[in-house]
């Protein structure tokens, strides 16, 4: 009996090591090209560094420069106005959209629900090159299929052309309604699911005393999705911070569509000549991430409330 | 337990360390000036060969030699005259130098590369990359390189850092089939292929009055094909983009302002965002355009890569090459320079190697077919003995270009510091000036803007 207690310390000690084991593989990745490359981005950021300059880290310290010159740069700051319509039109159109369709959809038979969530899911795994350049020809201001239903030769909505993408107006409009496209695939799937897993005898329990299908909903069905919603918004926020494809794809951050992750590349890779262009990008990166942790932090916040 | 899981952490992150960081190692040995012989600890760090047989080729899709079946048989006869195995890899515009920047920061630049000037030269060539090639060239040599284009292969410092290869002229294309359609041939001056900028706006008003639709784009969706617009601009009453010692940018001159509010004024002339010079030829082909500023006779030879007849649209209707329009049809044109450059990357067999194939495609009896493949004209005149001046005479498009467009071969301005950044400065320029925004206003704030980045 006095033995027992070494013995399952020996037991848990070896299936400890078993788990760190397992974790090391991803432990190793995360570190070498996660936690690594996040240090070394913030450190370049308080420093001068050009893409070529020897060491890990080449410029000099030149403290918060990078970050004051930020605030004083109007490009920088188009870039991140825009950065933020993006997250504030898709976030919670994506998310209102999905939880509209995935109810509508989760009580279907077996065959029509698939194909639902086949149709909706179909972008997110086709490649976003192939999506773009579909898109791209149906808002070509020459041939494009849109200019054509509302031009003279369709519904005869409007006079001449409107150049989509070229035109500040519609460009950011049109990414937006890509993006929506591409992202409301995922969050359709988890609340089809999410739904289907609710308590039905709660929910009978609630129509047995009365309640409406919206109370049922908001009462009963709404909390317990809450998790679910959570990993949605703030996927879907990431995502739309990051939004870089679909711009350099289509208009090369042009047309008022410049957002903070096509400027951070352009000044990285393109603007080489330029001296501290690499330092400068990375703090870019740094106020980016900082953003998009403030909004999941307030995120999870929210959600911890409700 | 706790110290086992915290040996087994350090472990990890002194490995991921250790991955991370082991590129580093190389850079202790600074790369040895251009064109000097490596030093010591170099030469004994880099374990050369005594003769390399293999080298690394990236290169640009330069007219034809983005045509794999069109390059190969010349790099297999190199390999078999040589023995050297010469590893292609073409790299695309739009993120060619991306790659190449990488791989210049990871210690991997190939070991040879083919582009202009203002890579090889004024960026990679400036920052000490490349090797000094002057050594490869004699008096014979320089006396047979066209000279404007030996000057854009040399530093201000006097190293060839790019061994030229062949050039040309960036021109217009035009529709003449829609030109005679709408009487607007009658401002053409079909022997000389020039014409005014009076013309030219005439000539855009009897289009556009017969199609009611755009008939030329000031594409600016990117600086793909700029060099077009900026052509455009520049010849239209004689403005300038730099000035003539190449260190600073000059395009707020007044008769640059004065072309682009023309330009903004006239129906016909749509300043689009939505375009690059790729998709503008590319419409200009499908008849929907009028005009191409993206033209050159690559271009007028496979008009939009799209392998349909010399000179000839979707349709078959005619397209020619037209100067650029000035006041009194005297044009200035850009000019296109491309070479090779060698990456000293270290290692002088490789180098020594790589000098072999520049010396083989530049500087030999097979500098004609090299030039030939490119569809571009031979930089030089002769090469060992070997008459290059007229390696297109069995070709008419050629041989018409070569009389009317080449001797208008201007300035090869690309070389300016902070050519990249300008480069974006002007796209976003013309966007502004297309939105409606004050045009001297955008002009000169993205001016000092350029200046500014190329001051460093």
């Amino acid at each position: 009996m006095a033995k027992q207690p070494t013995m399952s310390r020996a037991l848990q000690r070896r299936e400890n090591i078993a788990g760190y084991l397992f974790m090391l593989p991803c432990l190793l990745f995360f570190i070498g090209f996660v936690v690594i490359p996040m240090i070394i981005c913030i450190l370049t950021s308080l420093t001068d560094t050009n893409m070529h300059d020897p060491g890990l880290i080449g410029g000099g310290f030149i403290g918060l420069d990078n970050f004051v010159r930020l605030w004083g740069d109007k490009d920088f700051l188009a870039a991140l106005k825009n950065t933020f319509v993006i997250v504030i039109v898709s976030v919670p159109t994506v998310c209102a959209f999905s939880l509209w369709v995935s109810s509508a959809i989760y009580r279907m038979k077996g065959p029509v629900l698939s194909a639902f969530r086949c149709i909706f899911y179909l972008p997110v795994v086709t490649g976003s090159v192939a999506v773009t350049v579909v898109w791209a020809w149906m808002y070509n201001n020459y041939y494009g299929i849109f200019n054509y239903i509302l031009g003279s030769k369709g519904l005869g909505l409007i006079d001449g052309r409107i150049n989509w993408l070229g035109d500040e107006k519609y460009a950011l409009g049109c990414i937006i309604l890509i993006l929506f496209t591409t992202s409301v695939g995922q969050p359709i799937v988890l609340y089809v699911s999410a739904l289907g897993n609710v308590d039905t005898t709660l929910i009978e329990a609630a129509q047995v005393d009365g309640a409406t299908e919206m109370q049922v909903f908001w009462k009963v069905k709404w909390p317990q999705m809450m998790p679910t919603t959570l990993y949605i918004l703030v996927i879907t926020t990431i995502n739309s911070f990051q939004c870089f494809a679909l711009i350099q794809l289509l208009t090369k951050g042009g047309a008022g569509t410049d957002t903070v992750m096509y400027r951070i590349y352009w000044t990285a890779f393109k603007l080489t000549e330029q001296a501290g262009h690499f330092g400068y990008a990375n703090a870019m990166g740094v106020v980016l991430a900082i953003f998009i942790g403030l909004l999941s932090a307030v995120q999870f916040k929210l959600a911890k409330e409700k | 337990m706790k110290k086992l899981v915290a040996t087994v952490l350090a472990m990890a992150m002194a490995l991921s360390l250790a991955a991370c960081g082991g590129g580093q190692k190389p850079s202790e040995s600074t790369p040895p000036a251009a064109g000097s012989n490596p030093p010591a600890s170099q030469s004994t760090s880099s374990t050369p060969t005594d003769a390399a047989t293999e080298i690394t080729a990236w290169i640009y899709p330069v007219g034809g030699w983005g045509d794999e079946a069109k390059v190969k048989p010349l790099i297999d006869q190199f390999t078999a005259d040589t023995g050297i195995k010469v590893n292609l890899e073409w790299l695309a515009y739009a993120d060619g130098d991306d790659k190449v920047n990488t791989a210049i920061t990871a210690k991997k630049a190939p070991d040879l590369i083919m582009e202009g000037p203002e890579r090889l030269v004024a960026n990679w060539g400036a920052k000490g990359y490349m090797v000094d090639l002057s050594d490869m060239l004699d008096d014979t040599d320089k006396s047979e390189i066209n000279a404007a284009a030996l000057a854009a292969c040399t530093s201000t410092d006097g190293k060839v850092y790019q061994y030229p290869m062949f050039i040309t002229a960036h021109c217009m294309g035009i529709n003449l089939d829609a030109f005679k359609a709408a009487g607007a041939d009658q401002y053409l001056n079909l022997d000389t292929h020039t014409w005014t900028t009076e013309g030219f706006i005439k000539a855009v008003e009897a289009l556009y009055a017969k199609k009611n639709d755009t008939v030329a784009a000031i594409y600016c969706k990117g600086q793909g094909g700029d060099q077009g617009t900026r052509a455009l601009i520049n010849n239209m009453y004689g403005g300038t983009f730099t000035n003539a010692e190449h260190t600073q940018y000059t395009w707020d001159d007044p008769n640059n302002i004065k072309a682009l509010e023309q330009l903004k004024s006239m129906p016909g002339i749509a300043f689009d965002a939505s375009l690059e010079g790729g998709d503008e030829l590319k419409l200009m082909y499908q008849e929907i355009l009028d005009m191409a500023f993206c033209w050159n006779i690559a271009q007028q030879l496979d008009p939009a890569s799209a392998h349909g007849d010399p000179g000839k649209t979707m349709n078959g209707q005619e397209i020619i090459c037209m100067n650029f329009p000035s006041p009194d049809g005297t044009p200035v044109l850009q000019g296109g320079i491309w070479g090779l450059g060698i990456f000293d990357n270290g290692d002088q067999a490789k180098i020594d190697a790589a000098k072999e194939f520049v010396k083989y495609m530049c500087d030999s009896e097979n500098a004609a077919e090299a030039a030939k493949i490119s569809n571009f004209f031979s930089a030089r005149s002769a090469a060992e003995g070997a008459d290059l001046s007229n390696i297109f005479a069995d070709n008419a498009i050629m041989t018409d270009y070569n009389k009317v467009i080449l001797p208008n071969l201007g300035d090869y301005y690309q070389i300016t510091t902070g050519w990249a950044g300008a480069r974006t400065e002007w796209w976003n320029m013309l966007q502004k000036v297309g939105k409606g925004e004050d045009i001297a206003a955008s002009v000169a704030e993205h001016v000092a803007n350029a200046n500014a980045a190329a001051a460093g």
